[in-house]
């Protein structure tokens, strides 16, 4: 197991490394001073020309690239993000303001869609090839090919708009911050940003609990005179879960692009609503650093996916 | 048939022969697969609705300038926002500019840039998937890598940087869509070299002296075929969906042309959103039923091409 998740660790880190290189090469060759992402934007207004150079013999910017591209990853690794170009705030405040609530919309989105799509899975797969079971297959469907901000939209005008149940948009009112009052921004853009994950959720559900269903062990349950929902719950459903967890993994890619257009349509303050703003002002700073983190994220969720797969399943830590 | 068979009386059995032996030689001429991949497809009633559909949306979107009477880029300040009528099916938007005909011109480009960068991300991870798979070797292994790092990226952010980078138009919307989306086709198609890299055939035409692009391209690929335009399909269905969402939040095609996503630019506003759904709430209709189409299709393709579901 340690050897498996060491070996796995390896093959991360030049990954890791190539990548941040990249997005040091994007720094570097997009227009802008590469002093002003590096330096509080007052600070440098204060500056004449004389001082300024000064400050870039000190920065390391007259050095070979490699030796630039050391300074700013060890940098990024003590916390030191830089500076967004708009406003002049430092990165590392933009991510702390920003980031409880992009975890809180993706968090609630992951629940209700890995709990909905596991159940609608499982009924589906234990009514086979019945009207219910059709018209969950078509319903999924529609849950993948309609596009999200368009359901936003539409949920927005009905339950917001028309009849009030819930705000249309934002996280906070001034004065009331807490969980139950937050509570109402959160249900419609983490039910819409679910759907198109609940199906997919629901997808892999189906075939997962068709495929432990017909294995031998459910026969010889039924054999054994259990009840029916005591095999399909206990036995089926129990081992059809364990790959469906490991996909909900896979699918945190999805999750980062659905809530970088549903924060938008919500008006949602996280990093996604920021990460577009960012790119609308070509804020090149604030841009590359969403990206490296959200490289960051998928490859550690990837990362714990397939640890998670090794410890459940023998076959994959000791094979290959 | 021949002087035995002619010297004793025909049975019930010999009658039954002759029938199989008719509609062997009948069937002797056309190519099987195809038959069974047409029948299989035409028999899935969601996959032939969903074609149907996406012909009907396809070919209204061709000729939008017989069916629509107005133009869509072309402001009527005299009918600004009003709803449907004969005159304007689909309403008019905040600038006068005919909704219909906008949604059938915008259309094009949607369908354009969906469809274009499909084909050309398959085009791309096919030629590099046959080849680096059936030779393997260092080639494989930068191709992998090269792929590992565009899969790292959640899709969307990849896309969004590269637009802040390359800036907006039709063409870099496409190049964009292109890059980020290669690497799901080349691995799909290096996947099934590698499973059919061993085969009898492929061994016998080794053997034979060929050279390897001549067996990945021309023997090896139509055995990939299925999979691949299922791939297709389901890409095409995923561009449209993040034209739509970029065009939304203004950053895909500029918004001077008209395409589905742009056209929903518009509801942001949450005055249009409330008071004239006209202007958003056909072209949603109209990018889902697209979308929808093009999944059904997918999954008919699939049914009809995998042999794992044959039986």
């Amino acid at each position: 197991m340690l050897t498996y998740f060491a070996r796995r660790l390896l093959t991360l880190i030049p990954m890791v490394i190539v990548i941040s290189f990249l997005i040091y090469l994007g720094l570097e060759l997009t227009p802008g001073d590469a002093v002003s992402h590096m330096v509080p934007p007052d600070a440098l207004s204060m500056m004449d020309e004389e001082r300024l150079q000064a400050l870039r013999e000190s920065l390391g910017l007259g050095k070979p690239f490699i030796v630039r591209y050391w300074i700013w990853i060890t940098g990024v690794m003590q916390g030191e993000f830089g500076y967004s170009l708009a406003g002049g705030v430092p990165i590392s405040k933009i991510f702390l303001d920003r980031l409880p609530a992009t975890l809180e919309l993706s968090f609630a989105a992951l629940l209700i869609s890995t709990v909905l799509g596991s159940i609608l899975g499982t009924i589906s797969a234990l009514t086979r090839g019945s009207l219910t079971d059709q018209s969950l297959t078509v319903v999924g469907m529609l849950g993948v090919s309609i596009p999200e901000f368009f359901f936003g939209l539409v949920a927005i005008l009905v339950f917001a708009l028309n009849l009030n149940w819930f705000p249309v948009g934002g996280r906070i009112l001034p004065g009331y911050d807490s969980f139950w009052d937050r509570l109402p921004h959160l249900v419609m853009p983490a039910m819409v940003l679910s759907i198109m994950m609940t199906a997919g959720v629901m997808r892999y559900a189906r075939s997962s609990m068709l495929d432990a269903l017909s294995r031998d062990f459910i026969r010889t349950a039924r054999s054994k005179g259990m009840p029916e929902w005591r095999v399909n719950i206990l036995h089926g459903f129990r081992v059809a879960l364990t790959p469906v967890i490991v996909l909900i993994g896979f699918r945190l890619p999805v999750l980062i692009g659905g809530s970088v257009i549903i924060e938008q349509v919500f008006q949602w303050p996280g990093i996604g609503k920021e990460f577009v703003s960012a790119v609308r002002s070509q804020d090149y700073p604030l841009v590359m650093m969403v990206a490296l983190f959200s490289v960051l994220a998928v490859l550690i969720a990837s990362l714990i996916v397939d640890l998670l797969t090794a410890i459940i399943d023998p076959r994959v830590r000791l094979g290959e | 048939m021949t002087d035995a068979n002619a010297t004793r009386p025909r049975t019930r059995r010999d009658a039954q022969f002759d029938k199989i032996r008719d509609r062997e030689a009948a069937l002797a001429g056309t190519r099987q697969r195809t038959g069974r991949f047409m029948s299989k497809f035409l028999n899935n009633r969601l996959a032939v609705m969903g074609f149907v559909i996406f012909a009907v949306i396809c070919l209204m979107s061709l000729f939008a300038p017989l069916i629509a009477q107005h133009d869509p880029m072309s402001p009527n300040l005299r009918a600004i926002a009003k709803p449907p009528s004969a005159e304007h099916w689909f309403g008019t938007d905040k600038t006068g500019r005919d909704v219909f005909a906008r949604v059938l011109y915008g259309g094009r480009i949607s369908i354009l840039v969906g469809l274009g960068s499909a084909l050309l991300s398959a085009i791309i991870g096919v030629i590099i998937g046959v080849y680096s798979g059936y030779v393997g070797g260092w080639l494989d292994w930068i191709a992998m890598r090269i792929s590992e790092i565009f899969m790292s990226f959640p899709q969307i952010i990849l896309v969004l940087l590269l637009v802040a980078i390359l800036g907006q138009s039709l063409l870099n919307l496409i190049v964009i869509f292109t890059l980020t989306g290669w690497g799901g086709i080349y691995r799909m198609a290096r996947a099934r070299m590698l499973s059919i890299r061993e085969e009898e055939y492929v061994q016998a035409l080794r053997s034979f002296g060929l050279g390897p692009a001549r067996i990945a391209y021309k023997h090896m690929l139509p055995n990939a075929l299925g999979p691949i335009m299922v791939n297709i399909t389901l890409s095409t269905a995923a561009f449209i969906l993040q034209e739509a969402g970029l065009s939304f939040l203004g950053l895909g095609v500029p918004l001077s042309i008209p395409t589905w996503g742009n056209i929903l630019n518009a509801a942001q506003d949450l005055r249009v959103l409330e008071q004239n759904w006209w202007i958003w709430l056909p072209v949603g209709a109209t990018i889902s039923l697209f979308v929808l189409s093009v999944n059904f299709i997918g999954d008919g393709l699939r049914d009809a091409t995998d042999p794992s579901q044959q039986g």
